[in-house]
């Protein structure tokens, strides 16, 4: 769970990820032994393919995919082979609960898929054990950095022993871009007398508190899942100093999170917990209930990602709108957490060209369109969805973001076990039994257990 | 276990022969006999022997389940025995075999004194009423739990009808009472168990022990007490020991339910392996968690077996 793009995370219904965390967790033990077959893997590997050509070949090629995120993984490939009809993808799908061991599990096998959907966990022994391919020459070959926002390729490249992240060689590319924000409901802003959505994070607070007056929850946390570490995520964004913690996230040596900034983030959410923002039973609501309520009028400000923009849409209509948290100052540069769903490929595939094809075809704009038409924001962010409401909305701030490179990776992404820290935390610092400082110092200790 | 089932199986053999006809070569029979053991057998040691005695091998590596592993020796029972999150969720389990053992047997009881003897039709009904809980999977009893304890739920809904309004929460939420919320569904599952258990073991118990008693001028409670509850020791120990090991082992109720919060107030052994095994990849540290899960239970089950013990 720790390694997923948050993103995704509520895209799929609820019950289904709960009855396969159960069974997962069931077979757990089992499954630890089954692990026991793969008792070493071919030692080095050489991941970096040479002579490639940007044309592919006419010849019927057929590739496998694994992957876990549908959509837009389904639309992207079928678009692809829209274009190239010599090319069949087949499609292997793993539900996310065990989409980890799953991927680690297949791509070190001695047949491997030909590409499968980046996971950074699974990377942390994939790019070390030389199962993932070195896409370097193929970024010469397509210019990917021209065509991929630089934001969204920083994350995806790793050193050699993929302990430091956003350095090094790309060992995937985005298919679909997803962002970090606060979507708000204009009909109950205005009648708390907010006609215009905050510019200013004291205005923002201000909103918080007219809402509040009104008697409407300012609100709605999911605090029992990410729900609540989004919250302190988006307000680290807004506080603290962007390139400490992209080398926190990504491992750099002597990184801390003990900031002033981060100071500052986490004196806000306990402001806002004792002030009453942050609903009581926030600890044991999970994010489906959170966003349940926000679109049923019962809290004026939601924090979450694009991938709840379709229901939320549907839901309240010309009401829902969508920001980024400001800053102190309104010209301060917006900066949000934003992921992607990105496919890797495999040192082992025979046909690496092809699979490089599928990779460039999704920078192209008729996959933005298919991304858009998903709920995902475009890799091609020139491409416009044409049809206004919320969606135009998130994706004209991701561009503004993106442009002035305001993008940074999600605070989970640090360690494996972040997301373990990171969720209790939160529900510390709501419950009122954890202070600011422990907190930070306890999301510290497991950095420097895991790069220190 | 494999065996007492074949030295029970030779004699068997050897028990059946009367009439002096000369028996078979024992080693020919052993050989038999290890060949109707042969499936059940395969079964048993590829699919438990085999795995317990690799999560073993697993704790003394370092390993993430693709690299070469390394030797770790001891380093993951450190680190392990000296988390104090392990300690926690140690100690949250112990709590849990309130919920899931002692509270459920007490009830058993209680539902079996009350039933034995008085309900002559309709006994299948309340049998089955008690004991659907077991039936149902605990993932579809946790997300059901969770609707009930939530801020609007029923439970809330319950107390702020008899007038209890000033105490509702969104118990699964609540940092002191989160435990014991997610302990009461233990216990509502568990019950049934015990109570089924303990019903067959009493119609075990002969009726003219009862009848001598009432002869003798003893009440329901004391017919209960020196009647009933000595005939079902044995009852008594096995439900103690299924709950006790439910209630350590305790994984898919926490993973639906809390997850572990809030704020680690409900993290349970079993859970802390899963996150270390999964979210971490440290297979190794998992499966010496594991380990020490496993001794804790064996030492645990063992007391249990000792103190309710026939007498000789």
């Amino acid at each position: 769970m720790s390694t997923r793009p948050i993103a995704q995370e509520s895209t799929r219904p609820r019950t289904i990820h709960l009855f396969v965390r159960g069974a997962a967790g069931a077979t757990a033990a089992l499954v630890l032994t089954s692990c026991a077959t793969l008792s070493s893997g071919d030692g080095e590997r050489d991941n970096v393919p040479e002579d490639v050509s940007t044309t592919i070949t006419d010849e019927p090629v057929e590739l496998t995919l694994a992957y876990t995120d549908d959509p837009p993984s389904i639309e992207l490939v079928e678009g692809f082979t829209d274009q190239h009809p010599n090319v069949d993808i087949e499609l292997q799908q793993t539900p996310f609960t065990d989409y980890v061991k799953t991927v680690t599990l297949s791509m070190s096998s001695d047949d491997p898929p030909d590409m499968a959907q980046y996971n950074p966990g699974a990377m942390r022994s994939l790019i070390p054990s030389g199962h993932v391919m070195d896409l370097e020459p193929y970024v010469e070959a397509y210019g990917w950095e021209e065509s991929f926002p630089e934001a969204s390729l920083e994350p995806l490249r790793a050193d050699e022993d993929a302990t430091r992240f956003g350095t090094g060689s790309l060992y995937a590319v985005p298919g679909a871009l997803s962002m970090l924000g606060v979507f708000y409901n204009r009909e109950l802003l205005a009648e708390a007398g907010v006609d215009e959505p905050p510019a200013t994070f004291d205005e923002f607070e201000d909103a918080l508190a007219a809402v509040d007056e009104e008697g409407i929850a300012p609100f709605s946390v999911g605090g029992l899942e990410v729900g609540g570490f989004q919250v302190w995520n988006a307000l680290l964004n807004t506080f603290g100093d962007d390139q400490a913690y992209r080398d926190w996230v990504h491992g750099a040596p002597d990184s801390t999170i003990e900031t002033d900034g981060a100071r500052t983030a986490t004196e806000a959410l306990t402001r806002w917990v004792e002030a009453g923002y942050v609903p009581e039973d926030a600890n044991a609501t999970s994010d489906d209930d959170a966003k349940a309520a926000f679109a049923n009028g019962e809290s004026a400000f939601l924090v979450t990602g694009n991938w709840a923009a379709f229901e939320l849409e549907e839901a309240l209509g010309e009401d829902a709108g969508f920001f980024l948290l400001p800053g102190e100052d309104p010209d301060q540069v917006p900066m949000t957490s934003g992921s992607s769903v990105s496919y890797t490929v495999s040192s082992a595939t025979e046909h690496p060209d092809v699979a490089a094809a599928f990779l460039d075809y999704l920078s192209s704009p008729e996959a933005a369109q298919i991304q858009l038409d998903t709920g995902f924001m475009p890799v091609d962010t020139d491409v416009s969805t044409g049809e206004g409401g919320v969606l135009e909305e998130i994706n004209s701030v991701y561009g503004t973001a993106a442009e002035q490179d305001g993008i940074v990776p999600f605070p989970d992404f640090s360690t494996p076990g972040m997301i373990d820290q990171l969720t209790p935390g939160v529900q510390g610092l709501i419950a009122g039994s954890t202070d600011e400082e422990t907190f930070l110092s306890d999301l510290q200790a497991e950095w420097d257990r895991v790069h220190g | 276990m494999a065996s007492g089932a074949l030295l029970r199986g030779n004699g068997a053999a050897g028990a059946g022969r009367p009439g002096g006809r000369p028996s078979r070569a024992p080693g020919r029979s052993r050989l038999r006999a290890w060949l109707y053991l042969l499936p059940a057998l395969t079964v048993y040691a590829g699919f438990a022997i085999y795995s317990a005695g690799s999560t073993v091998w697993f704790s003394f590596l370092d390993w993430d389940g693709v690299q070469p592993p390394t030797w770790a020796g001891l380093a993951n029972y450190t680190r392990v025995l000296t988390e104090p999150l392990l300690a926690e969720a140690i100690l949250n389990g112990l709590i849990l075999i309130v919920f899931f053992s002692l509270i459920p047997i007490a009830i058993g009881l209680l539902l079996t004194g009350l039933l034995l003897g008085r309900v002559r039709t309709g006994m299948t009904f309340f049998r089955t009423v008690f004991f659907l809980p077991q039936v149902l999977p605990l993932v579809a009893v946790g997300i059901t739990w969770r609707w009930l304890y939530s801020d609007a739920g029923m439970v809330n809904q319950a107390l702020e009808a008899v007038g209890l309004g000033a105490i509702t929460r969104a118990w699964l939420g609540d940092y002191h009472f989160a435990l014991i919320a997610l302990g009461l569904i233990g216990t509502w599952c568990m019950s049934g168990l015990c109570m089924v258990l303990f019903m067959s073991g009493a119609q075990r118990i002969d009726p003219s022990l009862n009848e001598a008693a009432a002869i003798d001028g003893a009440g329901p409670l004391r017919r209960f007490r020196y009647v009933t509850l000595p005939g079902l020791r044995r009852e008594v120990g096995i439900a103690a020991v299924i709950t006790t090991i439910a209630a350590l082992a305790s994984f898919d109720l926490v993973f639906v339910t809390t997850n572990g919060g809030p704020a680690g107030q409900t993290n349970v052994p079993a859970l802390l392996v899963y996150r270390l095994a999964f979210n971490e990849g440290t297979i190794g540290g998992a499966a010496a968690l594991a380990v020490v899960l496993t001794l804790i239970v064996i030492v645990l089950v063992s007391a249990i077996r000792l103190l309710t013990r026939e007498p000789k």
